[in-house]
């Protein structure tokens, strides 16, 4: 599904990513473990197509290079990006984001676009899995939500969205056990043998939730190991020093 | 200019009956304009908006005498069709339709032909041109305890007739006790360069509530001044709202005066600029007496190479103990020739008060947008998304739900 191949990236001439390789297959789930400042971010922002980095190398996703796809693009080919930190958008219902988003995908693979009805009926089953306050869908996008509401929120997108592979950045910090279970449960039930996960975070709690197939720990924007759900245990037992 | 002034000035006498009386009243009131002429940079209510070079800049020829004695064809494809409503149309400044089909007739009472007969104090030379030219200006009273039952629609019409003259309208509007009244001023111009002037004078009696909603939507090339006097008695509520976005240049001036206590004041506004539009919203908003309130928040989105101004003016008497005052403005500029300003001002002769005042303005953050684009959105769309949010934050405080849902159409933020 997704293949990266010496994927190399800079900002104002410093390096950030330096020749990573990376392939996720469908219905993988990978997990990125790695210190802070070890490019966990630019390559969740770079597989996005946010602008500002200077990169080389390939990414291909479903065999085709999307280099050149703007971020909308990428969306609608199913490329789903969970925020570390959502945006708080004043003035936008969030309700009519979510119709607003899920609409645009649709009428770009072809699918015919949801009315507010049918809109409705799909948000409040898929809030409710999530125990998410269906009030909260009233108001203002991540306005006054607090940090875990909007980790939460981003989850609600991703079940909503369903899209082929999801990148989580860091979707664990700030949550409590409860949210972090329901988090992680919103994960588990959108696992399915088409749909891949990218789970970028610093600590192995995640994955108590979450088993990946495969763990990397990504250290000065490469990745130097690579493993299965055990190396994250080990990781936690070591802490990132004794891999350097 | 000067010379045309007084031709036309002459003119206006020549051709109206007026009394003796209005003859001297308006004879004052010329030589003052003279005398000061148009308002330009060095007074400190116009540095950021120098009329005097704008209108030189804009309108060749400017002409002051205004025939009145046709009557003009009203477009009626322009009135207000979702809203049902009382109806008092101008075209190139003469009333042309005055309709109150709505209301009980010994409730209102409507003069339309009231000629100026004392002159209100003031050094605004604005004022001055104004009682000068006005020929017949018009009023409304609200007879106590009745609240419209419809919305009065003032429809501000100019057409392509009219070129390069100093138009002058004069509406007063009395609130008596335990009244109220909506009133929306909507502006349609397919005319050009014209100079268009206008002077409101509302007088808000004990309990009553004015709500005013000034739309300036459609993309001309006029330049307008509205001043607006507010007096307020005790326990009354005024509410205005601004779309301050079609007209090349336009200055809302609001005067409000919390004469009785518990009175309160709203004042929200939305510039929507581009091109070389330049707008600016200019309140005093006076705190006579204690226990009184008010509220203002502007926002703006400015492209091109547009200019916006807000200077915001709040003021508590030594009496006036417990006022709270607030204002707020923000602006969005879309690239780097746009320009806003914002000038604060507060000032403040008693202790036990509650004032705040702030100001930002930036770009459009391009986290929110990349934000809004991984979701599907493409760059024109969540631009639009995060605009029109930005904006509808100011157009929900409208209270009038109805209102609320036209200004919503009419800027396109339906979602």
């Amino acid at each position: 599904m997704l293949k990266i191949k010496n994927l190399k990236a800079d900002i104002e001439n410093r390096s950030i990513l330096n020749n990573l390789n990376l392939e996720i297959k469908p219905g993988e789930v990978h997990a990125i473990m790695g210190p802070n400042g070890s490019g966990k971010s630019t390559l969740s922002n770079i597989l996005s197509g946010k602008k500002g980095y200077d990169i080389s190398g390939e990414i291909l996703f479903e065999n085709k290079n999307i280099f050149e796809l703007e971020t909308e693009e990428r969306a609608h080919k199913g490329i789903f990006l969970a925020f570390q930190y959502p945006l708080e958008i004043p003035g936008v219902n969030t309700n009519i984001f979510l119709k607003t988003s899920l609409n645009a995908i649709r009428k770009a693979r072809g699918e015919k676009e949801l009315d507010a009805i049918e809109f409705l009926k799909l948000v409040k089953l898929k809030a409710k899995e999530l125990k998410f306050d269906e009030e909260k869908l009233n108001r203002q996008l991540n306005v006054g939500f607090s940090g875990g509401e909007k980790k939460k929120n981003e989850i609600l997108q991703m079940s909503i969205l369903n899209p082929k592979l999801s990148i989580l950045d860091e979707t664990d910090s700030g949550l409590d056990i409860d949210a972090l279970k329901t988090v992680a449960d919103g994960v588990n039930s959108l696992r399915k043998k088409d749909n891949s996960f990218l789970i970028i975070t610093h600590y192995q709690r995640l994955l108590d939730y979450i088993k990946p197939d495969y763990v990397h720990v990504l250290m000065n924007g490469k990745i130097i190991k690579s493993g299965g759900p055990e190396l994250a245990l080990e990781l936690e037992k070591k802490g990132y020093e004794n891999f350097n | 200019m000067k010379e045309q002034l007084k031709i036309d000035f002459e003119k206006l006498l020549e051709t109206s009956n007026f009394s003796k009386n209005n003859i001297e009243i308006k004879r004052k009131n010329f030589d003052n304009f003279i005398e000061k002429g148009f308002p330009n940079r060095r007074e400190e209510n116009w540095k950021f908006s120098d009329l005097n070079q704008i209108i030189s800049k804009n309108i060749k020829n400017l002409s002051f005498y205004n025939d009145l004695s046709k009557p003009n064809k009203i477009d009626q494809s322009i009135y207000i069709d979702s809203l049902e409503h009382n109806k008092l149309v101008f075209v190139n400044g003469r009333i042309e339709k005055i309709q109150f089909d709505y209301e009980e007739k010994n409730k209102i009472e409507i003069l339309d032909d009231l000629v100026l007969e004392k002159s209100n104090n003031t050094n605004n030379s604005l004022l001055f041109l104004n009682n000068a030219f006005v020929s017949k200006y018009f009023k409304l009273i609200v007879k106590k305890n009745y609240s419209l039952q419809k919305p009065v629609v003032i429809y501000n019409i100019t057409n392509k007739d009219l070129v390069s003259k100093s138009i002058n309208l004069k509406v007063d509007i009395f609130l008596e006790e335990n009244s109220s009244l909506k009133l929306i001023e909507f502006s349609n111009d397919k005319s050009t360069t014209n100079f268009i002037n206008i002077n409101y004078n509302f007088d808000v009696q004990k309990n009553s509530i004015l709500k005013n909603y000034k739309i300036d939507n459609n993309s001309n090339s006029n330049i307008k001044y509205c001043f607006n006097n507010i007096s307020q008695d005790t326990n009354s509520v005024s509410e205005i709202f601004l779309l301050s976005s079609g007209s090349e240049f336009i200055k809302n001036e609001i005067n409000c005066n919390l004469n009785g206590k518990y009175s309160s004041a709203f004042v929200n506004g939305v510039f929507n600029l581009n091109e070389t539009k330049h707008h600016e919203i200019k309140t005093n908003i006076n705190h006579i007496v204690e226990n009184t309130k008010s509220y203002q928040l502007i926002k703006g989105i400015l492209e091109d190479t547009s200019k916006a101004v807000y200077q915001g003016k709040i003021f508590v008497d030594s009496k006036a103990q417990k006022t709270d005052g607030y204002q707020l403005s923000k602006a969005i500029l879309l690239n780097d020739n746009t320009e806003f300003n914002a000038k604060p001002e507060l000032e403040i002769y008693a202790d036990d008060v509650k004032c705040s005042h702030g100001s930002a303005s930036g770009s459009l953050n391009e986290d929110s947008i990349f934000y809004l684009m991984s979701r599907g959105l493409n760059y024109k769309e969540a631009k639009k998304l995060l605009i029109n949010g930005f904006l509808l934050d100011v157009v929900e405080k409208i209270t009038d739900s109805e209102i609320k849902n036209l200004i919503k159409n009419i800027m396109s933020l339906k979602q």
